[in-house]
């Protein structure tokens, strides 16, 4: 048997000098522990529908630079801090000076905070059996060349959202490794906008890991959106563990290319911890876009409610894969998965894949999922309106995902989301 | 206005519709029945532009228009309004978003201005008040959880905001009570003009005590089979419809009961 193909010597170990030394001892650790590493492939349970749309060529194992200027496609008021192919750009960053509260990229760590933050990469995405989502995590824990490192002390809370611009810059071929660390202590409180934009034509990829320790009480909001070009695959997971009587809360948007790949894992570890996962995503033309969730409810008492939407046009391809798991002590747990997918033509195709997994007997685990295509009675209705077929049928699609839009905590956000989404099958039904 | 010749029209390729001749001019009220199954709804949703059903034969012209020829949104802008007999529900599309969206295409194919947000809230709020609806229901989902009476009124008001020519009523009076059935019925009136024609499809004669018709048909087997003044309503619902050789299950269901 053909052995599985594993990353060249190039790739696991990039030359970048950005890092203080003990995290780029930790990344070179990281690096030298993935030498024989098998990459997905389509027998890879959570890469089935992935593998084939993931190119790790030599040229992705080049890194991209970080020069030039950003620039966020959000006109919005708030915090801004501005990364460009994995790398702080400070000019382009503006956010004061908080009591409580510190916004640092990593190469500007001292060797004794770079030392305690490197004891605590990758902890919330560790410890998982499923290996090929976490391979790439590593694959950026042995490759990123700078990050920021939110810290909030206990109390602490951030009175305007802050927002995280991250660019890739494709004028070569490349990759590029964000990397963000939020430490929010005890009733801490903060918003957090994540977004990915591109810019260039050529082929790229990103693989951004963002981690969160919530805890006791803080209350940490994450919205997440995807807006890169077709030319960038995106990798990107999510770690997050939450402490007693924490609550985290993700809002993630995403368009479709030809790689989009999110894994989000929460890890509910104390009592009365809650979290709530929404999700929108829209592909067309031969778009991907794979979302993979995993809610652990290690301790009882706590709540967990998932909400995703995938709509699907002409042959692209949209998966959802989902995952409760309910610890044997985790008793009086309440989980609610839900996730609904929209089919907007023949040749498009969504898999959806709820998996719960309970080990504890009194507890409420609910989940639904359902693959529909547009309403042909309320189209007629809407049309014998005078209302354009066109723009009833951007008004039915926008309707099955409103509910979640309208969740988005920040309104300045919502709305440009809202335009977004409207602009995105407005040119999809122009094609149709 | 409205010219219906030997009008034939199928679903799933059965003939439900066996040549149709009408004819309605501007500022007239026809009301069409007949029992259940004679075809009232399909030669609605025909006129309307509803593709499940298939014309296979005659014509309909409106103002001189080949309207079969029209796209559904077509035939609305041109001036067809129906009111369905089973209001959709809409769930994530606001009453409001979806009257003033309706209604700008309307002033828009007109060569008329859009109207922008205050504007069309205050002329809404006005017209829902005509129909007696709480004009808290234009920030719910379009017929989100309407009682029966609520759907009914919405279509009233939505014909009131989008001033057809012709104004086709399916069933508009069933499931009403008879306060509901009132406010219906004002409203219908309220949209009888000179330039309007109106044509409602009804099983039972009693919303015509409150909306006279000029002219009253009878559909029976996919064909109109009698016309006649509004005594040929009264003289239905004395004799019913068994008068007229027709077979009604659901007349004869409700004189067992």
């Amino acid at each position: 048997m053909k052995p599985a193909p594993t990353l060249s010597m190039a790739f696991l170990h990039p030359a970048g000098q950005l890092l203080p030394e003990p995290l780029a001892a930790l990344r070179k650790q990281r690096g030298t522990a993935l030498v024989d590493m098998p990459l997905p492939t389509r027998k890879t349970e959570n890469w089935k529908y992935s593998s084939r749309h993931l190119k790790l060529t030599d040229d992705m194992a080049i890194s991209l630079p970080a020069e030039g200027k950003t620039g966020s496609s959000l006109a919005v008021p708030g915090y801004k801090v501005a990364f460009l192919n994995g790398v702080m750009m400070p000019e382009a960053s503006e956010y004061p000076d908080l009591s409580g509260i510190r916004i640092q990229s990593f190469g500007d760590l001292d060797d004794d905070e770079a030392s305690e933050l490197a004891q605590r990469l990758d902890d919330t995405l560790g410890g998982s059996d499923e290996k090929g989502a976490v391979q790439m995590a590593r694959l950026n824990s042995a490759r990123f060349e700078d990050g920021l490192l939110i810290r909030l002390k206990p109390g602490a809370a951030l009175d305007q959202p802050l927002f995280i611009i991250h660019e890739t810059s494709a004028d070569a071929s490349g990759s590029a490794y964000p990397r963000i660390f939020v430490d929010a202590g005890a009733n801490s409180q903060i918003t957090l906008v994540e977004e990915y934009i591109s810019s260039g034509s050529e082929p790229a990829m990103v693989n951004t890991v963002t981690e969160v320790m919530a805890g006791e009480g803080a209350n940490v909001t994450s919205i997440r959106l995807n807006m890169e070009g077709d030319n960038i695959q995106h990798i990107g997971a999510t770690g997050v563990v939450q402490q007693r009587s924490s609550r985290f809360e993700s809002h993630s948007v995403g368009f479709g290319g030809p790689l989009r790949r999110h894994d989000l894992r929460v890890r509910l570890e104390g009592e009365g911890a809650e979290c709530k996962l929404n999700g929108v995503v829209a592909t067309r033309d031969k778009q991907h876009y794979d979302n993979h969730t995993s809610i652990e409810h290690v301790v009882p008492h706590c709540n967990s409610e998932e909400t995703y939407r995938n709509i699907a046009a002409d042959q692209s391809h949209a998966i959802f894969s989902g995952r409760i798991h309910i610890h044997q002590d985790a008793q009086k747990s309440n989980a609610d998965m839900n996730n609904k997918n929209l089919l907007l033509s023949n040749g498009a195709e969504i898999d959806t894949k709820p998996v719960l997994e309970i080990y504890a007997d009194d507890v409420k685990c609910a989940h639904g999922a359902t693959i529909g295509q547009l309403d042909e009675i309320s189209l007629f209705y809407l049309v014998s309106r005078g209302i354009g077929r066109r723009e009833a049928n951007v008004l039915l699609t926008m309707a099955f995902i409103n509910e979640l839009v309208e969740q988005i905590p920040v309104e300045a956000v919502r709305e440009t989301v809202q335009g977004r989404l409207s602009h995105f099958f407005e040119q999809t039904f122009l094609e149709a | 206005m409205l010219s219906i010749k030997n009008l034939h029209a199928s679903v799933e390729g059965k003939e439900i519709l066996k040549g149709i001749n009408l004819e309605i001019k501007a500022g007239e009220v026809h009301a069409i029945m007949g029992p259940n199954g004679s075809g009232k709804s399909t030669l609605s949703q025909v006129l309307a532009g509803n593709e499940a059903f298939e014309v296979t034969d005659g014509e309909v012209v409106m103002n001189g228009e080949n309207l079969l020829e029209l796209e559904t949104e077509e035939r609305a802008r041109e001036g067809i309004f129906l009111a369905f007999q089973y209001p959709v529900e809409i769930p994530g599309v606001s009453n409001m978003q979806f009257l003033r969206t309706a209604v700008n295409a309307m002033r828009k194919h007109h060569g008329e201005e859009e109207m922008n947000a205050a504007e069309f809230m205050k002329l809404a709020k006005d017209v829902s008040r005509q129909v007696d609806l709480d004009p808290a229901f234009l920030k719910r989902g379009v017929n989100e959880g309407f009682s029966g009476g609520e759907k009914k009124r919405n279509e009233i008001m939505q014909a009131l905001l989008l001033q057809p020519k012709l104004a086709i009523l399916d069933e508009t009076d069933s499931g009403l009570d008879i306060d509901a059935l009132k406010v219906v019925a004002d409203g219908v009136n309220a949209l009888r003009s000179q330039d309007r024609a109106i044509l409602m499809v009804t099983h039972y004669q009693r919303l015509l005590n409150h909306i006279v018709p000029d002219y009253v048909h009878v559909l029976a087997g996919g064909r109109i089979i009698k016309s006649g003044g509004r005594e040929l309503a009264l003289e239905l619902e004395e004799k019913g419809y068994g008068w007229l050789g027709i077979k009604d299950e659901a007349t004869a269901d409700n004189a067992a009961n």
